[in-house]
């Protein structure tokens, strides 16, 4: 028994020896292909390594890019730029749409031109409750006012919808603060009762199912 | 001695309260009957007023919200800038058409019958307590619908104004639960449009009974 207790603890000296050193091993063969770039061993040299793809950044605003995508939806939008305090139209304003990269100027009426907007639902509602209306960001901008941010434009397909923004004057000394100012159109009334009765549970019932 | 000599005494106050009570109950009827208000009698809205809530921390009116101020507002305009935020524009014309008529209607019916809340009064307010309005917010395809149907008014066979009210109700369903409820659906206008019925027949469907007149003296301009 004793001998061969012996010869247990002789032999596992040397195997814990070998394991750590093929441990070892291994720990530098990855770490040294990790270095080189490849996560796996090149099993065949004959294959060229695929090149990436010339990686071509979407061609931006004035510069060419076509906003018009075939298979999109699209709606007729036309903004209307106004004074926030006196209400009246602020001409020579400029329209930004976010979406598109468009940039449109409001005309003496503080109306833009036209625009073919596309109507973009939102991804996270689509497999719960499909959005009702797409939705559209703008901002606005004009020298001598604060930057307009107006998001959630709704958008219906084949539409079309108008929409205003309200651009406010700096006044120095009242303004000491100038950031932008923010407007987010809400989801239409319809939908948000759809969501809500979506996720209602009978034993949980909150104001109850849509009734007359 | 004593008592037969206070009988009268009794006997008269007596026919004295039930004389008075007689009375309140006739003003209270009359005044009940002082607030109908037929078609032709009462002249088409020219304004309407709109009392502004205090918006929630998100930035939307609140429904309990503190009365602000009391905006005047062209009534024709109100009517424009509600039926976008309670119809959707892209839906069936016969659809925002008879939206139009129920969004008329309940303002009109609102602006006879006004209310006075925390000192302020008003019409209707600015959010789902009466119908939603949101300044500058029509759309061509519902102003459409409300000119097209501005000279007609939806009454009652006697010609009194009376509330045309609506709810949500459920997608692609004529939603007969809200048949007769005096309550149209919504979504039921849009259905039934879409199955080939008119503003005239969706309207028939809901309010059961009721007559479509023309409102003298209104253009569709």
């Amino acid at each position: 028994m004793r001998l061969v207790r012996l010869q247990g603890k002789r032999l596992a000296l040397p195997l814990c020896t070998a394991f750590a050193l093929f441990s070892l091993s291994l720990v530098t063969t990855s770490s040294a292909l990790a270095a080189s770039g490849n996560s796996a061993p090149d099993t065949n040299q004959s294959v060229p390594k695929p090149t990436p793809a010339p990686r071509h950044d979407p061609p931006r605003g004035s510069s060419g890019y076509d906003p018009v995508v075939p298979g999109q939806k699209y709606g007729d939008l036309r903004v209307k730029v106004i004074d926030g305090r006196t209400l009246k139209p602020l001409p020579d304003a400029e329209v930004v749409v976010l979406e598109t990269e468009q940039r449109f100027r409001t005309g003496k009426d503080g109306l833009t031109p036209w625009i073919k907007a596309p109507v973009l639902r939102s991804a996270r509602f689509r497999f719960l409750v499909n959005e009702l209306h797409g939705q559209l960001n703008l901002i606005s901008y004009k020298n001598g006012y604060r930057d307009s941010v107006h998001m959630g434009v709704r958008m219906n397909e084949g539409a079309t919808t108008r929409t205003t923004i309200w651009q406010y004057k700096i006044e120095p000394g009242l303004d000491r603060r100038v950031e932008p100012v923010l407007f987010i159109e809400p989801y239409h009334r319809l939908w948000l009762i759809q969501l809500a009765d979506r996720f209602r549970r009978p034993t949980q019932l909150g104001e109850g199912y849509e009734h007359p | 001695m004593v008592h037969r000599a206070w009988f009268p005494l009794r006997l008269l106050s007596a026919l004295t309260l039930i004389g008075t009570v007689v009375a309140l109950f006739n003003a209270s009827h009359n005044i009940a009957h002082a607030q109908i208000s037929l078609i032709g009698q009462s002249g088409f809205p020219s304004m309407i007023r709109v009392a502004i809530r205090e918006n929630n921390m998100s930035g939307e009116p609140d429904p309990r919200g503190r009365i602000i101020y009391v905006s005047t507002v062209n009534f024709d305009q109100y009517c424009r800038d509600v039926i976008p935020n309670e119809w959707f524009p892209s839906w069936h014309p016969a659809s925002l058409e008879s939206g139009a008529i129920a969004v008329k209607m309940f303002a009109w019916y609102h602006h006879l019958h006004p209310v006075t809340v925390g000192g302020f009064t008003f019409d209707v307010d600015n959010t789902v307590n009466f119908q939603t309005y949101k300044a500058f917010s029509d759309q061509d395809a519902t102003d459409r619908a409300y000119y097209r149907t501005r000279p007609l008014a939806f009454v009652q066979p006697s010609g009194e104004i009376f509330e045309l009210n609506y709810r949500a109700g459920y997608e692609n369903s004529p939603n007969w639960q809200y048949r007769n409820s005096q309550k149209m659906s919504q979504w039921g206008t849009q259905f039934l449009a879409s199955q080939g019925r008119d503003f005239l027949q969706i309207l028939q469907f809901y309010y059961v009974g009721r007559s479509l007149v023309q409102i003298p003296g209104v253009g569709k301009g």
